[in-house]
């Protein structure tokens, strides 16, 4: 009697042992898996894509080690749980610091995009009063299409700015709209500066 | 009692390691997971990734996503059966060739994108000395606006493509590149075979001006030679270059005179029919030239007989040689206009019938072009 008893207890501690770490962490899975949506809703892979890929790795290696725990007789998710807690810790950070960094280069944008309207309008200005010599008229007019090419530049920009799904196109889009303004800027005052001396 | 014992215990013993040998046969059963081998995919996955063979190896990098997929279908596939009954000899297959896809996307995008970044360093360079040729050569070729707006377009998006060469970004930076390209080239060419199609009267305008400087000398005369390019006008006295007077035209100037209101310049030989000064016209002085000559008018009956011209058009008239010029560019309806200070000097030595050669040249277009 007391050896079966025994033997009853001895059962029921085993399949206790084997199956009280032995339950997938679901919920905390869904947890990551949410929190990198998020960080993706937030552009991290867009604004951060290296931090972005490695948060994806990160989830990788994390069913890995799921597969991995199933793949044995006595399972154990306790590591899988850590693991899922300190990546969605990291998936909210990056999210968070995503959110920062697309400000900083909507800022940016916006600055260049201003600074690219005060130059055309300072160029548009500086023609009128730039020397028409020899060849002067034909420069100028090369200038003036040059500048519409670029004014058009400057407002796809704006429109892409103002849709806000890419500050880096943005940013990139007026850059070369800037350098363009200001070699044409350059141009144009150093041609004064030849005529006032 | 002791050979009962004996028994008892020995049937223990053979008990206890027939139920040891059952439990390690199982855990020896057990079949080991792939885990490694997917570790290592992954690793290799990562490496593809990071050297962008999302974009460079974009067909093997998505195969060894794939195979990696399958791998863990496979492998969860498996560990829904009965521990024992598990076969992860696929998954390990699928992680194996996903693995060496991965490698193989890292190493063709490598060597894809070092082909690129030169393509695109050798382009750049390109397309830069054709912007220059473009505004050296072609800069008061009178070309449509559309075509100085493509000129513009390839330029801006040039600037693009070196702003993604220097990110590192050379599919961004090919993308821009092709499409600069695209513009500079329509432009250019289009600049181009203007210039070069108006430079195939060059033997014709040697030979108006060789006889016209001829005459001058044999005769001990004046004469006037306009050159549209580079935009002067000369008084040669015997044969003899006097003075040189920077001139403007009509801004349809390249090309000879065809009808009336085509702001174009003629060429060919003409007199001087009239002198205008003292109020007689508003462009401080200036001489009539007989435009239409003979050759003009034969040659624009043949163009309109010919339906190259509408009938009904005229072919004009009017044209001179007069001052207010000296204000940048072509802006006359066809005239030659110079600055007063030249006109006066000009106006003192033609008289009626001097000689006025109008030419697109004296100097061949490949010398032009080398010139500039």
């Amino acid at each position: 009697m007391k050896n079966r008893f025994f033997l009853v207890f001895a059962t029921v501690a085993a399949v206790v042992l084997m199956t009280s770490c032995g339950k997938v962490p679901q919920a905390d899975i869904d947890a990551t898996n949410a929190a990198i949506s998020s960080a993706k809703t937030a552009q991290a892979d867009i604004y951060l894509p290296g931090e972005f890929a490695a948060l994806n790795d990160s989830m990788t290696v994390i069913t890995q080690s799921v597969e991995a725990q199933k793949s044995k007789l006595f399972k154990n998710y306790k590591s899988v749980k850590v693991q899922t807690g300190a990546l969605t810790t990291y998936a909210g950070q990056i999210a968070a610091n995503a959110a920062v960094k697309k400000d900083e280069v909507r800022v940016e944008a916006e600055t260049m995009l201003a600074s690219a309207k005060t130059l055309l309008a300072d160029n548009q200005a500086l023609i009128l009063k730039a020397p028409k010599g020899k060849e002067g008229k034909a420069v100028l007019d090369e200038i003036k299409s040059e500048m519409t090419v670029i004014e058009t530049s400057i407002n796809e920009a704006q429109v892409l700015y103002d849709g806000g799904t890419n500050y880096m196109q943005v940013r990139d889009k007026v850059k070369a709209a800037n350098e363009a303004l200001t070699a044409i800027n350059t141009e144009l005052n150093d041609a004064i500066a030849k005529v006032k001396r | 009692m002791i050979l009962s014992l004996v028994k008892k215990s020995i049937f223990l013993i053979i008990t206890a390691i027939i139920l040891v040998s059952i439990i390690w046969l199982f855990f020896a059963l057990i079949p080991e997971s792939p885990l490694r081998e997917l570790e290592s995919a992954q690793e290799a996955i990562s490496k593809a990734r990071n050297h962008n063979s999302v974009i460079y190896s974009a067909k093997t990098f998505r195969e060894a996503r794939s195979y990696y997929d399958s791998a863990m279908i496979s492998w969860k596939t498996e560990n829904k059966r009965f521990i024992l009954f598990r076969d992860y000899e696929r998954a390990r297959m699928f992680a194996s060739i996903s693995g060496k896809k991965a490698a193989e996307a890292t190493k063709s995008t490598i060597s894809k994108a070092n082909d690129m970044r030169l393509n695109l360093d050798s382009e750049i360079k390109r397309l830069t000395v054709r912007i220059r040729d473009f505004e050296k050569l072609f800069s008061t070729v009178p070309v449509p606006q559309e075509i100085k707006k493509k000129h513009a377009k390839g330029k801006l998006l040039l600037k693009e493509t070196v702003i993604a060469f220097n990110k590192g970004e050379y599919v961004t930076g090919s993308v821009k590149v092709a499409e600069a390209n695209e513009y500079l080239t329509d432009s250019y060419s289009f600049a181009n075979a203007k210039l070069t199609e108006y430079y195939k009267n060059y033997s014709r305008w040697q030979d108006w001006a060789g006889k016209t400087i001829r005459e001058s000398r044999e005769r001990g005369s004046y004469a006037i030679i306009v050159e549209k390019v580079p935009g002067v006008c000369y008084l040669y006295h015997k044969g003899e270059k006097k003075y040189t007077f920077e001139v403007e035209f009509g801004n349809n100037w390249m090309g000879d005179k065809v009808s009336k209101g085509d702001f174009a310049t003629p060429e060919g030989r003409y007199k001087i029919t009239k002198r205008l000064s003292n109020g007689a016209t508003k462009y401080h002085k200036a001489l009539l030239i007989n435009y239409p000559n003979q050759q003009d008018l034969e040659e624009f009956k043949i163009m309109v007989q010919s339906g190259k011209l509408p009938s009904g058009t005229k072919i004009g008239g009017l044209i001179e040689i007069h001052g207010e010029g000296g204000r940048g560019g072509n802006w006359t309806e066809g005239c030659v206009a110079l600055k007063n200070s030249d006109m006066d000097v000009l106006f003192k030595y033609a008289g009626n019938g001097t000689p006025v050669t109008i030419i697109g040249s004296s100097v061949p277009l490949n010398e032009f072009m080398s010139s500039r």
